[in-house]
């Protein structure tokens, strides 16, 4: 007897192809640098990269890679790495993964002086970085972020310098605090603003050539436009059926936070947004047969993507939006003045999603279950991610309570697989579907 | 049997072990609000100069009830039990809180107090954690400014400079005599185990600062010092265990294994009292300074630098102590030890120093078990004949 395979009901965008592709080249590309005898940065948190391009650096951004590396199911060898060199399996996977890449660096670096690490190894895509000359970190809402590259400076033998761009967090401790307004806002804003000031002379120093700010406000330019067409496209979805998920947003995640601003990042979220119209106009829906819509919190399990993906397509859910694709990014592009972008910069990395005390938060969750007409929420307990798992038990509670929507609780990790329960996930979701549909049944009758 | 006074030690267990209670009796004999803090860096001082009781919230010994549905199981312990303690009410004695640090697992902690005590004003002074930059101490002077006007506003009281000068000084006075008893343990002359200079430190946290000082001068008076140093014993030093005091059983198999501890780098330890504050014109830019400089003086891997390190910090600790083991206590989930314990480990390792790494649960791990690593490691350093670093 034959066990009939289900049939895929997810019909993801084919124009996000096309990030995928510029962000293999980027990666690519990033792997010369050294032949290219360029100066190369690591940088973790926030989206600094277009004062990177300005001043004609190479950029690599640990988070991305340790992502990377989990989405091509490649993150085992940096782990090992990582776990020989001493670094604990509670700890942040995106950190262990990326430090255990900075451990195969050093040590290839030790090894042979060539520039690019790795050559001996080359399937080993862990060990592939280029070591790095100096680190910038500028990490928003978590603690741990900054504390990891401290220590990345300390496997590199503290001989590299580093810069930190403190972001204080949107606590909330005034009365008039809110998402973007309030005492606390502005003076956290004119804080960074200072501090990415200091940065820029800091690789005025590194590169040893002035900055160029041209290049910065056009580099901010592009990024703009991107950001207001990736947001119209969000905005498309608010329709149902959606015309595309919240998997397509994931997958244009690379582009809009780490490519770099020109014209072939706006050319890409037109596309993306062109596609998105193109299927309302045609009536095309991303998952066969919506029936529930859900909202998706916490950072995904990178290395279940796909599996995620046609999982809750199988039980007709559309994930239509998330706290991390969606309050993240350059996602308030009013803010960005291109003529003087830092001011603009610095409040979307005080924006970060992780950077907010739950009053925020509560009320970013409670505009996009309105928005989008959700019926229910996907809190993906991170396990090794305290800062996106921290409010997510009270942010539960308050969509109960002021929306009456329902919610399930999964356990997983962003890059360690190992965490992930595929039988409590289904038991859950079925558990959070099922009493959608009683709310349903009840408010028919 | 404890070679210190027992009925001054017997105050400061009473504190310590239930410092809601005390905080309780105190609020009831002055009238004064209290205000909770967290660690590891929050200034009391100006808590008590306002004229209210400063308490650093204390990890609860009970079971975690109600603040399992707030705070996820990968939490630490201490986290964990603060929300507990909030939600079962456990923590309404204190009139606010106030929070310094921003280690996310903390925060998530106190973002829970603020969801279930809403009527409680809870401040959180962000200090800055990257130490080497030019706007760092600006940017705290400027905390602790915010800080002290929500104090005021809290407690109904407004600070003066003198005020604030009198009680650096009575908390630099208690600073003092704790590392009295650090110097007399690492000379051998008097046995204090670890368990009871836990006690010492923790009950300085939240007892009235006056109260503890007297306690610790009667402690002082009544010491009977050896002629010399044990020899039997083998020396060591506790490392780590941030935020919240590790559990007096853990401690007691430690020596009762052969060990001898004569140091530490522990938060509810030598860690707390390593630093005074300076005794200046601007008290205020002094609790600032006190800030920068006890990163200095004992490096913390929750603050960010390249001027210093634990590691470095912890073999100079070894050769004044003349330590010859290292036990490392983390507490399970803590991301900073996590994250700066390879370092420590490569560091140890190079110098040719025996350390043993136990993990500390809320729930509490199998002491037999324990003692059984304790003793193997004891034995390991017996046959060793540890050099002390150089």
């Amino acid at each position: 007897m034959s066990i009939a395979t289900p049939r895929d009901k997810t019909n993801r965008l084919s124009s996000t192809r096309v990030g995928g592709k510029m962000t293999a080249d980027y990666w690519d590309n990033i792997f010369t640098a050294k032949e290219r005898g360029k100066h190369v940065v690591w940088y973790n948190g926030s989206a600094l990269n277009p004062i990177f391009q300005a001043a004609g650096l190479e950029w690599c951004h640990g988070e991305a890679f340790a992502a990377r590396l989990a989405a091509q199911h490649l993150e085992e060898p940096a782990q090992a790495a990582g776990s020989e060199y001493g670094y604990i399996g509670e700890l942040c996977s995106y950190a262990r993964t990326h430090l255990g890449c900075a451990v195969l660096t050093q040590k290839n670096v030790n090894e042979r002086e060539s520039g690019v690490v790795g050559m001996l190894d080359q399937q080993e895509l862990a060990a592939k970085l280029p070591a790095p000359d100096f680190f910038v970190n500028g990490y928003a809402g978590c603690s741990t972020g900054q504390q990891w590259d401290a220590m990345t400076y300390r496997v590199f033998d503290r001989k590299l310098p580093i810069f930190n761009v403190s972001i204080p967090m949107l606590w909330g401790n005034k009365p008039d605090a809110g998402y973007m307004r309030g005492e606390e806002w502005n003076e956290a804003s004119t804080y960074v603003e200072g501090q990415l000031r200091e940065l820029v002379k800091f690789l005025e120093q590194q590169t040893g050539r002035p900055f160029d700010w041209d290049a910065l406000s056009e580099s901010m330019s592009y990024i703009k436009k991107a950001s207001r067409l990736r947001l119209d496209a969000m905005e498309l979805c608010t329709l149902a059926p959606t015309p595309a998920t919240y998997w397509d947003w994931v997958a244009s995640i690379a582009p809009i936070n780490f490519l770099p601003g020109n014209q072939a990042l706006v050319d890409y979220f037109a596309g993306v947004k062109a596609e998105i119209q193109q299927r309302i106009v045609d009536g095309v829906s991303a998952v066969a047969n919506e029936r529930y819509r859900v909202y998706f919190d916490g950072i995904m399990n990178w290395n279940k993507l796909g599996f995620l993906t046609r999982k809750f397509a199988e039980y007709d859910v559309a994930v239509v939006a998330g706290r991390y694709t969606h309050e993240s990014f350059w996602q308030e592009p009013q803010l960005i003045d291109v003529d003087n972008p830092l001011r603009g910069m610095g409040q979307h990395y005080l924006l970060c999603p992780l950077n907010h005390g739950l009053k925020n938060l509560q009320e970013l969750l409670l505009k996009r279950l309105d928005q989008y007409s959700i019926d229910g929420i996907a809190f993906h307990s991170t396990r090794t991610c305290r800062a996106m798992t921290n409010p997510q038990s009270m942010l539960a509670k308050a969509a109960e309570r002021e929306r009456g929507v329902k919610s399930f609780v999964f356990e997983g990790d962003v890059a360690d697989a190992s965490f992930y329960n595929d039988e409590l996930f289904d038991s859950r979701l079925e558990a959070m579907l099922e009493a959608i549909d009683v709310q349903r049944m009840k408010t028919m009758v | 049997m404890s070679e210190l006074h027992a009925p001054s030690l017997a105050t400061l267990r009473t504190a310590a072990d239930d410092p809601v209670s005390y905080a309780q009796n105190w609020k009831d004999t002055h009238r004064r609000p209290v205000i909770g803090s967290f660690p590891m860096n929050f200034p009391s001082e100006i808590v008590h100069a306002a004229g209210a009781l400063p308490v650093i919230v204390q990890e609860s010994k009970t079971p975690i009830t109600e603040g399992r549905s707030m705070l996820a199981e990968f939490y630490c312990g201490y986290t964990r039990s603060v929300a507990d303690q909030a939600a079962l009410g456990e923590l309404d004695v204190f009139d606010g809180f106030v929070a310094a640090d921003h280690c996310v697992q903390l925060l998530g902690a106190v973002d829970a107090i603020r969801y279930v005590r809403p009527e409680k004003p809870v401040h959180f002074a962000q200090f800055t954690s990257a130490m080497d930059d030019a706007w760092t101490k600006p940017r705290v002077d400027s905390r602790i400014g915010d800080l002290k006007t929500e104090i005021e506003t809290v407690v109904g009281t407004a600070v003066t400079a003198e005020d604030l000068a009198r009680s650096i000084g009575l908390f630099n006075a208690n600073r003092r005599l704790l590392r009295r008893f650090y110097d007399l343990r690492r000379s051998g002359l008097i046995r204090i185990t670890a368990g009871e200079m836990q006690l010492l430190v923790k009950s300085s946290m939240v007892m009235d600062i006056e109260e503890h000082t007297s306690v610790l001068e009667t402690l002082l008076d009544r010491l009977v010092l050896r002629d010399q140093a044990p020899d039997d014993l083998v020396r060591l030093h506790l490392s780590g265990h941030f935020c919240h005091a590790p559990k007096p059983e853990i401690l007691d198999v430690i020596e009762e294994s052969g060990g001898l501890v004569v140091d530490d780098d522990l938060y509810t330890g030598y860690r707390y009292i390593s630093t005074d504050v300076p005794e200046s014109d601007d008290p205020l830019k002094a609790l600032s300074t006190w800030y920068m400089q006890r990163n200095i003086n004992a490096p913390c891997p929750t603050r960010v630098t390249s001027k210093v390190d634990w590691d470095t910090y912890l073999l100079n600790s070894l050769a004044e102590s003349r330590s010859v083991g290292v036990v490392v206590l983390m507490a399970k989930f803590c991301e900073p030890h996590m994250l700066y314990y390879p370092e420590l480990r490569k560091a140890l390792e190079e110098h040719d120093v025996p350390s043993l790494l136990i993990e500390t649960e809320h729930e509490g791990i199998p002491v037999e078990t324990l003692r059984t690593k304790m003793e193997t490691f004891i034995e390991r350093i017996r046959r060793h004949s540890a050099p002390v670093p150089a």
